[in-house]
């Protein structure tokens, strides 16, 4: 599903990401891990295709992503779920038109978008809030709306950033058993990037360890360090 | 499509005062249109007018009578010209027509005149204008005329005055047109800076750039066609206001009240201009954010 070569992005002269190489299967659900600015976020952005890599190689469910034209971009995009750290929930909508955003954009008829957000919402358990306004949410919530987002276009691979950073222990650790539901319930990709040791050492799922943007570990069911 | 639309309608209906300068500005640009539009197309048709009518008018001797064999033959030699529209032989007895219809109010003028009285003349009008002069001097040498009128200044003052209007219209209607342009660009610019977070998120979500400008160019339609519209109407409404005054001012000079086909015409090219300058501002407003 990702197969990363000798992948480097520098900021300036900041090596953000360096000489990284991995491969992630179809259906494997692994953690990203390691301190801030390890180089996480900055890896989920060349695997989104937000950056471009200075070298290397990245493949993306079989785009290589440095030769991708732009206009094939959104196409690459529709097939990936993201869940940002920060929601990313646009204020001036519902929660229903907030999840409907990425199926709006491939174009869908209103009956299957409708049929998909149902779906997503029941997925969230919050199929009684649909009419409500981010606002009107708490952070636990907007966070199952995004995951919600993020799973309703049944993505072929997702992808979390910090998806618990911003939530109290209890609603992180029910953000995190619904990403494995997504999982094994959807058959998703899912690649989570997290600093939260307890619940990765909870799953037991490979973990690949990030330190000043270099791949340090990369273990199966492995443990945070 | 309508979709988008209707995100634009929202989007105008959450920043009415934004949406208000919009319209004004391109109200305003429009009506101007209009109405240069309208005064260049009415001097074209006074000039058109006076294009038609008589232009040259070669007066024989007043004891000089043609025959009509002579009148058929000067016809024939006007016409091989190529150069004229219409040759009319006025006699003596029609100039006494129409001398009494234009004195009909004075009975003393009608008494004192005969038909003997008066010349017979040929009334000419050329193709185009510019060949009056060549006309004229070619009357002048033909048997029996004693003089040669025509109205080479009048025609060629209309001309001139119709082209500088068609200039100056253009300028002013080109320039509001243009500032009308950058304030929308400017307007939308806003309202795209504000939703930069959301043009972020329809990217990563795999929206296509065209989708992401679709609402923002409707936008920029929405305001052309409102601004069109009110533009239209404040015109016609000006129009039909100063009717009695201007039917009067251009007597004899039958363009009023204009066809209500016109004025359609108007609205349509009017809509389709605005929404031009406003679709296109909206979409390079849009653009410059999804280059950046």
């Amino acid at each position: 599903m990702v197969t990363a070569k000798n992948l480097t992005k520098k900021f300036g002269d900041i090596h953000a990401i360096s000489d990284v190489s991995f491969a992630v299967e179809p259906g494997e659900f692994l953690f990203l891990t390691g301190p801030s600015g390890s180089g996480k976020t900055t890896l989920l952005r060349l695997i989104l295709r937000e950056l471009l890599p200075d070298s290397g190689s990245l493949v993306v469910n079989s785009h290589d992503l440095v030769k991708l034209k732009k206009k094939e971009l959104p196409q690459i995009r529709r097939e990936i779920g993201i869940v940002f750290q920060d929601f990313k929930l646009l204020p001036d909508r519902n929660i229903w038109e907030n999840i409907a955003v990425p199926l709006e954009v491939r174009h869908l008829p209103k009956s299957q978008v409708d049929q998909a957000v149902k779906i997503a919402l029941e997925l969230v358990e919050l199929s009684d809030k649909p009419t409500l306004f981010p606002a009107q949410l708490s952070g636990g919530e907007l966070q199952r709306i995004a995951l919600a987002r993020a799973i309703a276009g049944k993505p072929k691979l997702l992808l979390a950033d910090e998806p618990t950073g911003n939530l109290d222990p209890k609603t992180a650790k029910l953000i995190f058993k619904l990403l494995k539901d997504v999982h094994s319930e959807l058959k998703t990709t899912v690649i989570v990037a997290t600093h939260n040791a307890e619940l990765v050492n909870l799953y037991s799922q490979r973990v690949i360890s990030l330190n000043k943007g270099k791949l340090i570990k990369d273990s199966p069911a492995g443990k945070y360090e | 499509m309508s979709s988008h639309f209707e995100i634009a309608l929202n989007r105008v209906r959450r920043s009415p005062y934004q949406a208000a300068a919009a319209i004004s500005i391109m109200t305003m640009s429009l009506f101007l249109g209009c109405i240069f539009f309208l005064i260049a197309a009415g001097s074209q048709v006074i000039l058109k007018f006076f294009e038609t009518r008589p232009q040259i008018n070669a007066f024989f001797k007043s004891d000089y009578v043609p025959s009509s064999s002579q009148v058929e033959s000067l016809k024939s030699r006007l016409e091989a010209t190529g150069k004229v529209g219409t040759v009319i032989y006025v006699s003596k007895e029609d100039a006494l027509v129409v001398y009494k219809e234009l004195n009909r109010s004075d009975p003393l003028l009608m008494e004192a005149v005969t038909a003997q009285m008066l010349p017979s003349s040929v009334e000419v009008s050329a193709k185009d204008p510019n060949n009056l002069k060549e006309l004229a001097a070619l009357l002048r040498t033909e048997e029996g005329v004693d003089d040669v009128r025509f109205a080479e200044d009048i025609i060629a003052s209309l001309t001139k005055w119709t082209s500088s209007v068609r200039v100056v219209g253009g300028f002013l209607v080109g320039s509001h047109i243009l500032i009308t342009f950058f304030i929308i660009v400017l307007i939308i610019g806003i309202k795209v800076a504000n939703r930069r977070d959301e043009i972020t998120l329809m990217q990563l979500v795999g929206a296509t750039p065209g989708y992401i400008a679709a609402p923002f160019v409707w936008e920029g339609i929405f305001y052309g066609l409102s601004g069109a519209v009110m533009a239209w109407g404040i015109t016609y409404l000006i129009l039909l206001y100063s009717m009695g005054f201007l039917v009067s001012f251009l007597a004899g000079i039958p363009i009023l009240p204009p066809p209500i086909v016109f004025m359609l015409e108007l609205l349509l090219g009017e809509i389709a201009l605005g929404s031009l300058v406003g679709g296109l501002g909206g979409l390079l407003a849009v653009r410059r954010y999804l280059k950046a």
